[in-house]
């Protein structure tokens, strides 16, 4: 009995080691594939493109380390566009050449002192003898240097503010850190500080070539998700993940509050300074309005939208706001009213389609599935889309103008969810594949209503007819009040065109803003923990393999072979 | 013996506020005194012209405060948003009164609001929200008001009341749409919330009213010059520095009244005290919040008309609410969040260290001044309020919550 039982478990361990094995040649794969469509992203002439990679994975450091103190150990903190300043402004400091000084100091109202302006790392090396790293084509060495000081100074700041998170908890501890934020923006441009920050004006002239760079900003990101990967599954990490489910409860097994929450917050702001470095070379200047608590607000989007907790869901969450940031500038543009009515009717009918679609699922015992997930993507993305749209009449002439690069995004999830049903094909997993291929036919659905013919609006019949259609599982009256009114309003925009007061123009400003605002109120009413979750990112999901979730068998066995004076008996039995 | 070193150690503690106050006091009489031979130009007309400024807008941060310190009295939430709420009754006044005519979508949202709110009204008459009276009125409204509000210009007075109206009928959406499905959710979640509907109001802003600096002159007599004479030198002021005392205390006066005196006043200091057990004895506690929410965007809907009134001009929608709305924050906390004198007390506070502080520490041939630090104070006392007596002055000992 107890022998069968040992070497049923002797087989799952093999079984585990030989996954172990799979795991690690999958990976290396993996990455290999990565950085060859890396490479070829970096190769279509687009800066536009390279510009949104950079930036993802600039916000992508500054989230994931974010993500350490908010998702990982539960303390949300809201002070990190101040620790990215900090970062920013020590990199364009210390990458001072001496035709941007003498910019600097020819300027009037310059309020740099001397000290400040000879702070360069290049006339600094220069002077000490250090000459073969104050070249021009080192530059990339005096930057590293750079940003780790930064990331450095910035993690000091970090151990100080770390220190209120011992006394406070909760919404207080957020107000402090988000007061700690301000202070360090506000106190930078006074006189303390003014030679330091130059005051308003602020730098121009930090190279950007660091920043703009698809292998610079993407290496380092894979560095920090590396390092707070591992420092996630280290005891360090555990016992941040204690803290997180219960403090009193991880006090008590012995973890030490102090030393773990201002590590974490010191840990959490050295990234944040590397990733205010890249961000002032992205801009290829450093002012103070770079640096808004808006810039905290993104990262909080992607975390909480992402997945609490969740390295893998903040990357995804970073990417889905940076597209949104990138992309959706053309929504921000002067368009006439029917547009935007016609808009405001696709949005409405889409949010009552997407509550009833979860409500359905509610209704029938299940719990939402995993492809309700990528249909609630899909639909955010095709909402964007259809801002890309808007000054272009035609299917055809949107898809040349912007479907490149949209597919590119809808490849990744689309590449995954086949071959995961490849892999296993059972009928299940079908219904992934039609999340994913419905998501995509959404986008041109939505992409087309804008053209305003019969003809692409009646493609948004389904969707009301999913809303309209007597149903046992949606009999609940604002869903149909969404549909009403998203039908009226397209109705109003497309038939009433002639309308005098729908002739007159208006300017969609600050609609990402607001878009993103939405979705974090909706994905915290709906899903407050975030679309992964707390999920990582595991080969086990393509194989449709049992990850983190033992059964009660399983428990007990795992109890069983951790107790020593069971295992010795068996031992000797087996002996 | 213990308890003797522990019973002095409680009392040094109890003497600390004390000679805190007497030290502040101190300085400044010190400071006034060492100015006062230091240039003619700080003579007493000076300081009296700062206590009333900063009296003023003490009162001004007081409107704010006391939407906050309601707020988390009853559903320990920071409304992060209150400050965009300030803001929109601010604009929601200027589109009232103002000459200029403005946008369709504009109208058309405070024409939906105020339609709203007279729906509320006659349900309490047909007792039905889709009684056909009350539909019709409210769609009649709409159009109307839509038609009418581009170019209509209301007196002063008129435009506040119906921002007031406008700005509660908001407050009430925010907390139905937003908070109201996070009830059970972790606090954090309900703080990340209000933060996503204060970004989601900026902007909403600076799509429907403006992108840029607005005006704010209508016509009235509040804000008319005011020269006195103290000691034989001009205080240079406008009536303002009396209006808006006034109407704070008015104000504060008929909330505390409500609260102390009326039901539904009753039945929000029960759910402060204990939302479950107040629910268990009959109160309706939804109800009780949106008449907190209702209260608060009425008193931050008069507290930006007098914003607007006393700079001249309002900044555009997406910054105007922030600072405002923080620093009432830090004067909800600084008095003690949860308490209606607190938040009062504590808005003086901040006004008095944000103005009077400057002009007891101003520029001279010698000192720079403090003035460009004067943001950063309320951030500093809000964190040392917080570190050191997070009940704040007045109130409730809140050592289990924070």
């Amino acid at each position: 009995m107890t022998q069968e039982r040992l070497e049923m478990a002797k087989a799952e361990a093999a079984s585990m080691e030989d996954n172990r094995g799979r795991n690690t040649v999958l990976a290396v794969i993996g990455l290999g594939v990565l950085i060859v469509v890396l490479a070829l992203l970096n190769s279509i002439d687009s800066s536009k493109l390279r510009d949104a990679i950079a930036l993802f994975a600039i916000w992508g450091i500054a989230t994931v380390s974010l993500n350490l103190i908010n998702g990982i150990t539960g303390i949300l903190s809201l002070g990190h566009h101040g620790f990215m300043l900090i970062g920013g402004y020590t990199t364009a400091l210390l990458l001072l050449d001496p035709a941007t000084k003498a910019n600097i100091e020819n300027s009037a109202r310059s309020q740099m002192t001397d000290f400040t302006l000879g702070l360069g790392l290049q006339e600094s090396f220069a002077s000490w003898g250090l000459g073969f790293i104050a070249t021009d084509g080192t530059l990339w060495v005096r930057f590293l240097i750079a940003i780790l000081l930064g990331g450095l100074l910035s993690a000091l700041v970090g151990l100080i503010v770390g220190f209120p998170s011992l006394r406070l908890r909760g919404d207080y501890l957020a107000i402090v850190t988000f007061g700690f934020g301000e202070i360090i923006r506000l106190l930078a441009s006074t006189r303390v500080f003014a030679p330091f920050t130059n005051g308003a004006l602020g730098f121009q002239g930090v190279p950007s070539e660091f920043g703009k760079s698809v292998w610079w900003t993407c290496g380092l990101l894979a560095l920090t998700v590396a390092a707070i990967a591992k420092l996630k599954y280290s005891s360090f990490g555990r016992a941040l993940l204690g803290i997180r489910e219960d403090e009193i409860a991880a006090e008590a097994m012995g973890v030490d509050l102090a030393y773990h929450k201002v590590f974490a917050f010191a840990l959490s702001a050295f990234f944040a300074g590397i990733a205010g470095g890249l961000w002032v070379s992205w801009l290829g200047g450093a002012r103070l309005d770079f640096f808004l608590f808006q810039l905290t607000f993104f990262f909080l989007v992607s975390i909480s939208v992402g997945g609490v907790g969740s390295i893998t869901g903040v990357l995804l969450g970073t990417a889905l706001v940076v597209f949104v940031r990138q992309y959706g500038d053309p929504l921000e543009q002067v368009y006439s009213l029917d547009t935007w009515v016609r808009f405001a009717g696709v949005v409405l009918l889409l949010a009552g389609a997407g509550l009833m679609l979860y409500r359905s699922a509610n209704r029938t015992g299940r719990r939402l599935p995993k492809a309700a997930n990528l249909w609630v993507v899909g639909s955010v993305l095709a909402l964007v889309f259809l801002g890309l749209n808007t000054n272009y009449g035609a299917l055809g002439q949107w898809l040349t103008q912007f479907g490149r690069g949209a597919y590119l995004w809808a490849a990744l999830p689309l590449l995954l969810v086949a071959s995961r049903t490849l892999l296993n094909p059972q009928k299940r997993f079908y219904l992934d594949l039609v999340a994913v291929l419905s998501f995509l036919g959404l986008v041109v659905v939505v992409g087309s209503v804008a053209g305003n013919t019969w003809a692409t609006n009646l493609t948004l019949v389904p969707l009301a007819l999913l809303i309209f259609l007597p149903s046992e599982t949606s009999a609940k009256a604002d869903v149909y009040w969404f549909g009403a009114l998203g039908l009226i309003a397209l109705l109003l925009g497309s038939v009433a065109i002639d309308l005098g007061v729908l002739q007159t123009t208006f300017r969609g400003f600050g609609i990402r803003a607001i878009f993103l605002s939405v979705l974090l109120t909706v994905t915290m009413i709906f899903r407050p923990e975030g679309i992964l979750g707390r999920a990582e990112f595991s080969w086990a999901w393509l194989f449709n393999e049992r990850r983190d979730k033992p059964n009660d068998e399983e428990r007990a066995q795992d109890a069983w072979l951790s107790n020593p004076e069971l295992n010795q008996q068996a031992a000797q039995e087996a002996s | 013996m213990a308890s003797q070193t522990q019973r002095a150690y409680i009392k040094w503690r109890n003497w600390l506020p004390g000679l805190l106050v007497l030290a502040i006091l101190i300085t400044i009489i010190w400071r006034i005194s060492y100015l006062g031979q230091v240039s003619e130009r700080f003579n007493a007309a000076f300081f009296i012209r700062a206590f009333t400024e900063s009296f003023k807008l003490g009162s001004l941060y007081a409107l704010i405060a006391i939407g906050y310190t309601l707020v988390y009295g009853i559903i320990r939430l920071i409304n992060f948003a209150h400050g965009e709420v300030f803001m929109v009754g601010a604009f929601a006044s200027y589109f009232l009164f103002s000459q200029t005519p403005y946008g369709l979508l504009t109208a058309f949202l405070m024409a939906a609001t105020i339609a709203y709110g007279l729906m509320r009204v006659l349900e309490l008459w047909r007792g039905s929200m889709t009684d056909p009276v009350v539909l019709a009125g409210g769609a009649v409204t709409v159009l109307v008001g839509t038609l009418i509000l581009q170019s209509v210009s209301l007196p002063f007075i008129v435009a506040i009341l119906f921002s007031m109206l406008v700005t509660g009928v908001l407050g009430i959406l925010i907390d139905r749409i937003a908070y109201k499905p996070l009830r059970t959710a972790p606090r954090n979640s309900l703080l990340i919330t209000a933060i996503a509907v204060s970004f989601f109001l900026q902007n909403f802003g600076l799509l429907t009213f403006t992108n840029r600096q607005t005006p704010y002159r209508p016509e009235t007599n509040w804000n008319a010059p005011l020269t006195f004479n103290v000691g034989g030198n001009p205080v240079i002021t406008n009536w303002l520095v009396a209006v808006i005392p006034v109407i704070t205390i008015v104000l504060v006066v008929a909330l505390t009244q409500f609260v102390n005196r009326t039901k539904l006043g009753r039945a929000m200091r029960a759910s402060a005290q204990d939302a479950e057990v107040a629910q268990m004895m009959g109160v309706s506690v939804d109800k009780v919040i949106a008449t907190t929410f209702l209260l608060g965007s009425i008193l931050a809907a008069a507290g930006g008309a007098m914003w607007g009134l006393n700079f001249g001009s309002l900044n555009q929608p997406a910054v105007l609410g922030i600072l405002p709305g923080i620093k009432a924050f830090a004067a909800a906390v600084i008095g003690g969040i949860g308490s209606l004198p607190g938040a009062v007390i504590g808005a003086m506070v901040i006004g008095f260290s944000e103005n009077f502080l400057t002009a007891v520490f101003p520029r001279t041939s010698e000192f720079q001044g403090i003035t460009e630090f004067k943001d950063t104070f309320a951030f500093v006392l809000l964190i040392v309020v917080l570190l050191v007596k997070p009940s704040g002055i007045v109130g409730e000992d809140l050592s289990e919550k924070v």
